[in-house]
């Protein structure tokens, strides 16, 4: 067994192909000895690569079982894919950019990029936290093809832009973006909280059925399929606000007082909220 | 004023084993409690009043399990900061017999009393616990409008209604507790016996964890176990009724003890209704016999039904329940 609480891993070289780390994470790692850890093999193209020929590895400092599990990795990997997928426990750091697929259907534990993602960040992911210090592509909070649901539970920050269709089809959780979203931010979302602090593209919330969008930057352009509510959201608004303002930034300057709220998209459902801060 | 020589009568006549603190015979005995469910809520609304309106509400028809379905009392009322919304409210504490009993006072309550009142939200007082259901079934009164929320790991129910939204937590827990603490208070009439009561339950509301059921937090008709009527299953407290004082078969009283008011006190913790009941022991001491409370004894069943035990003077040690 493992004396250690994690590893290191630092990249040697980028790779040829796009190396897919699903499965290298922080608590299954931990509970090995560096030659394991070195043994453990990951796709790389059609082929499979061990660990030790891409990165160097180095134990973390720090006595196994005092802390969660972790694992750190330097370099940049916007070739290696699923970094995280499936995590349940313990903490990924990661110093450099990254793959499509980050924190694919994870469960719980951290993970926290120092760097930008690919696609599909936090995809159906169902617990835990990912925070992404750049910027992410398409399908964040998303859904995979064919699938029903996207994020279903846990919180994503993205201190940078978002590409398009951030938070499709999503069903629960917590978004928090930064930057700016692309095109059809919350479309066919199903449930959950998106809060965004900047500007987003075209057709925000097409097809949404149910769920909260928070503008806590520009207004956007209302569409003829959301229309105004009068009542006294004050409560709700206040649960919310003190929630988001944990987050710094535009989010901590929230306005105590209750935001203008839209329903929509009518199209679909109607139950869907956008609040606009005042 | 009493005079000295009913001082000295009420020392006098005082069980074998008693204390004497400032005039007040502390009798040798203690207070018989008993094991129940218990959760906490927080009601917020848009003022203390309407705080205070639904809390009084839900709260009512509470007195004792015996025919109530629930004990519960407004803990203490709470400033805006310290409440989930900002919003001043007030801090519940509800007590029953089992957690099935608890879970449907509680909604019944929840639904007819705050759902109800003017502006109210409701939050669960209680992070560590079973869960039961808090806004989880009333959220159906929305028709299918009600919308979920999870915002930090809890989850809240909006349901429309026709001032904006009831919001309510989905769940609050239920923590083991003691219920059945309790002070007799002995007095040479019944201004006197009122206004120890009235110090004493003031002083013990200050306890964090506590709730003294009755009306005003006190109740003249304590009860013994039992009755000649084989259909009830309890009865006045004959040992202290001034009026059978020549008559019952055992009586705790003298002729200059006229009135007598008991205390009950539903806890969360032992240590919350041993800090209670010190409280009103103190309250009384510190008035002294000279203010009419020459006496304070406590409710128990030989020791036998009840596994808390707080013993008056252990209490005044700082003790708790044995």
């Amino acid at each position: 067994m493992s004396a250690t609480r994690g590893w290191c891993l630092r990249l040697k070289a980028q790779p040829d192909f796009r190396v897919d780390l699903g499965g290298v994470l922080p608590a299954r790692l931990a509970a090995m000895t560096a030659d394991e850890v070195a043994r453990v093999e990951v796709r790389h193209g059609n082929e499979r690569l061990a660990l030790g020929e891409l990165f160097d590895i180095a134990a973390l400092d720090g006595v196994a079982g005092e802390s969660a599990p972790e694992l750190r990795l330097d370099g940049d990997l916007s070739r290696f894919d699923a970094i995280g997928q499936g995590l349940d426990d313990g903490v990924l750091h990661i110093a450099g950019a990254v793959g499509d697929r980050l924190g694919l259907s994870m469960r719980g534990g951290e993970i926290r990029v120092q760097g930008s993602a690919g696609q599909l960040v936090g995809g159906e992911m169902t617990g835990g936290l990912i925070e992404v210090t750049g910027d992410v592509g398409d399908f964040a909070a998303g859904a995979l093809p064919g699938s029903m649901d996207g994020m279903r539970g846990g919180t994503l920050i993205v201190r940078g832009k978002a590409g398009a269709r951030c938070g499709d089809r999503m069903r629960r959780g917590t978004v928090v973006l930064h930057g700016d979203a692309g095109d059809f931010l919350a479309a066919r979302m199903v449930a959950g909280t998106i809060a965004v602090a900047g500007r987003v593209g075209a057709h925000c919330g097409y097809g949404m059925r149910r769920g909260t969008l928070v503008f806590a930057g520009p207004l956007p352009a209302v569409p003829s399929t959301f229309v105004a509510t009068h009542q006294d959201i004050v409560v709700f608004w206040t649960l919310l606000r003190r929630s988001l303002a944990y987050h710094g930034g535009p989010f901590a300057a929230l306005p105590v007082r209750a935001p203008r709220r839209l329903v929509g998209d009518l199209a679909v459902d109607g139950k869907g909220e956008w609040l606009l801060p005042e | 004023m009493s005079s000295p020589a009913q001082e000295t009568t009420s020392a006098m006549n005082a069980a074998p084993g008693s204390v004497t603190l400032n005039g007040v015979t502390i009798d040798d005995t203690f207070a018989e409690a008993f094991p129940m469910k218990a959760t906490r809520v927080l009601i917020t609304a848009h003022n203390e009043t309407w705080a205070r309106h639904a809390a009084v509400a839900m709260t009512g028809f509470a007195t004792s399990v015996i025919a109530c379905g629930c004990e519960a009392g407004i803990e203490r009322m709470l400033g805006a900061d310290e409440t989930p919304d900002g919003r001043p409210g007030a801090s519940v504490l509800l007590f029953s017999m089992s957690g099935k009993e608890l879970a449907k006072q509680l909604e019944r309550r929840v639904g007819q009393c705050v759902l109800t009142c003017p502006t109210t939200a409701i939050y669960a007082g209680l992070d560590e616990g079973e869960a039961i259901a808090l806004g989880r079934n009333l959220r159906f009164f929305g028709d299918g409008w009600q919308i979920s929320k999870m915002i930090d790991g809890k989850r809240y129910w909006r349901v429309p209604v026709m001032d904006g939204e009831f919001v309510a937590e989905e769940t609050t827990a239920l923590v083991k507790a003691v219920g059945g603490g309790n002070l007799l208070l002995l007095a040479r009439d019944t201004d006197a016996a009122l206004a120890g009561a009235e110090a004493a339950v003031e002083a013990m509301r200050a306890v964090r964890g506590a709730i003294m059921p009755f009306p005003g937090g006190v109740v003249r008709s304590g009860s013994k176990v039992g009755s000649k009527y084989p259909a009830l299953m309890a009865s006045t407290n004959d040992a202290f009724c001034p009026a059978l004082t020549p008559l019952a078969r055992r009586s705790e009283l003298d002729d200059y003890t006229r009135c007598v008011m008991e205390i009950v006190i539903d806890g969360l913790t032992e240590a919350d209704v041993s800090a209670a009941m010190r409280a009103g022991i103190a309250a009384i001491v510190a008035r002294g016999a000279a203010a009419g409370v020459t006496r304070i004894s406590a409710g128990n069943y030989g020791g036998k039904l009840g596994p808390f035990h707080f013993h008056l003077h252990k209490l005044l040690g700082g003790e708790g329940a044995a």
